[in-house]
């Protein structure tokens, strides 16, 4: 039982940085109708961003959010310079374009920072030493776990209340919504976009770091697999649910969580554990949508991708 | 009596196409004006083209300042505002927040007490407003369609088929509801209609588009009298 506990608080915070950029991948989604397939690219940038000011002697949270506002000018640089440009040329020309700035975004990073490959120390945001826990209900929660699950927690509100309360979230809800006539009220529909690319950039800076700093370690392929369960988490919960991408993402790695410690001497321990935990996380992805096409909270909008 | 909108040689089209060969029309301030024309025969196209959602050339003035080259999202702003064909609601928002959408061009600080104004206007739409929209009546999207554009403070509504898909009492009461706001709040309305004699009952200003060109104008009585026009929109 302790263990139970221990094992979904571990799900609930990794789980909750795929909820994290699933959270960035649904506000493009919402605004163009595509997955933005540099999303985890774009984080792992901005990580590397992080990583060069902080080893330069920047203060951590300083550099993180120096990093947060560059993604945020970078963002739209990408939406203005590279998505719009080819949006005009055919509806399906920017998920090509997403996938070039995949590519280029990795390779520019190597290039940038050679050592990147083999993978940069990176520090951890909280207190990460095998002593630093708290007992909860007999379980030893670690201090770092929390501390992720709680950053994730406060970004998301903050997002929330930017998407219910605030005259730009009400915009963007209008042009998720119907981008025709979202024009026709005065919005102006390109800023909106703008934006929205700006946003997931610094949620994918956040993201990022918070990532490395689990894994106290940032490299070229750090980013691929949370890119990949995000995508899965925004998918679960319904691609243009902001709800259903966080519900989405903390459900994937308990699941994850979970069967990675399936215990060895129970029934079918070749099948579930450690080896195949994302394989078992994508069977009931696909369980789900098998019954629910648009995911357990998105509108029936959504098409099949 | 000064025309709030001029619109000489107006030609719009899609891609390649062009749908609407060069018009003249003018929409004098505080009146109805409607354009009557058969399915296809360019009258959504106009209206887009007047509040600039598709690219277009001529002339276009409104409030004696031309907007040929203004970006819809602008022109919402200087005072014109446009109740599509099929409502365009905002289905998975409140109706609340379609409201509040509806006054996103605003600055001022009296968005609250015009809410407060136009459910009183439309107390269905009070009732529920904190429903999806998605979840109205056809009647009830087309009052809150109306009650967005609203929102925005505009000097000219532009109005695409609202009786569309709507039952006969309910089109009838909307009409009402158009010639109240236009009486009543000085509100100038270009209509656009198919059902010629309930519009024609509220119209200052009537004109026939065809294929893309305006072949009659006039008053209602002129227009009516007509022999072609009867048989084409009147069935008599
Ligand atoms: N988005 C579009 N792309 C290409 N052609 C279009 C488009 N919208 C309309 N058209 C064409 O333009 C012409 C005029 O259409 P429009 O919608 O303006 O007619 P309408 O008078 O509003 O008809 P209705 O009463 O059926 O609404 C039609 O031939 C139509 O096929
Ligand atoms: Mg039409």
């Amino acid at each position: 039982m302790k263990e139970l506990l221990q094992y979904i608080l571990d799900g609930l915070s990794i789980g909750s940085i795929y909820a994290l950029i699933a959270l960035g991948l649904v506000v493009i989604y919402r605004g163009t109708g595509h997955i933005n397939f540099a999303q985890g690219e774009m984080a792992l940038f901005s990580t590397l961003v992080t990583w060069w000011l902080h080893d330069k002697g920047v203060p951590l949270l300083l550099a993180i959010a120096i990093s947060a506002a560059l993604a945020f000018v970078g963002g739209a640089l990408i939406d203005v310079g590279l998505m719009r440009p080819a949006g005009r040329r055919s509806a399906f020309a920017p998920v090509v374009v997403a996938i070039g700035l995949f590519q280029g975004l990795n390779s520019l990073s190597g290039l940038l920072f050679p050592k990147s490959g083999q993978g940069l120390p990176f520090p951890s945001l909280f207190p990460n030493k095998p002593k630093d826990f708290v007992s909860i209900f007999g379980a030893a929660w670690r201090i770092e776990r929390i501390g992720v699950l709680a950053v994730v927690l406060v970004t998301t509100a903050l997002l929330f209340v930017l998407f219910q309360k605030t005259k730009i979230g009400l915009a963007m809800r209008t042009v998720a919504n119907d981008a025709t006539s979202a024009k026709l009220v005065g919005v102006p529909t390109n800023r909106i976009l703008m934006f929205s690319w700006a946003l997931a950039a610094v949620i994918g800076a956040i993201g990022g770091a918070l990532k490395a700093g689990i894994d106290t370690n940032v490299s070229i392929g750090s980013m691929f697999s949370v890119f990949l369960l995000s995508a899965a988490a925004a998918t679960l919960g319904g691609l243009d649910s902001p709800g259903g991408a966080v519900i989405g993402g903390l459900s994937l790695g308990v699941i994850e969580s979970l069967v990675g410690n399936y215990p060895h001497d129970w029934p079918a321990s070749d099948w579930i554990g450690i080896k195949t935990k994302t394989v078992v996380a994508f069977l009931i992805i696909l369980i789900v949508l098998l019954v629910r096409p648009s995911g357990l909270f998105g509108s029936s909008r959504v098409e099949r991708v | 009596m000064s025309a709030l909108l001029t619109v000489r040689g107006l030609s719009a089209g899609y891609g390649p196409i062009e749908v609407l060969h060069g018009v003249d029309l003018d929409v004098q301030e505080g009146q109805v004006a409607v354009i009557l024309g058969a399915n296809g025969a360019g009258k959504t196209t106009m209206l887009r083209a007047i509040s600039g959602m598709i690219p277009r050339t001529g002339v276009v003035d409104f409030n004696g300042q031309s907007i040929i080259k203004t970006a819809p999202e602008r022109i919402v702003s200087l005072g014109v505002a446009q109740v599509p064909q099929g409502r365009g609601t905002f289905t998975d928002l409140t109706v609340d927040d379609n409201m509040r959408a509806g006054a996103y061009v605003r600055h001022d600080h009296e968005v609250v007490s015009d809410l407060a104004l136009w459910y009183e206007t439309f107390p269905r739409l009070k009732d529920r407003r904190s429903q999806k929209a998605g979840t109205l009546s056809g009647g009830e999207q087309q009052m809150l369609a109306i009650a967005r554009a609203l929102m925005s403070r505009p000097k000219l509504l532009l109005c695409d088929e609202p009786s569309l898909g709507l039952a006969p009492l309910i089109t009838k009461a909307l009409f009402q509801t158009i010639q109240r706001l236009n009486e009543q709040h000085g509100l100038t309305v270009l209509l656009v209609e198919q059902n010629a004699n309930l519009a024609l009952d509220i119209a200052h200003h009537v004109c026939l588009l065809e294929t893309g060109l305006i072949i009659a104008a006039g008053s209602p009585a002129a227009i009516a009298s007509d022999d072609a026009v009867r048989r084409a929109y009147l069935g008599a």
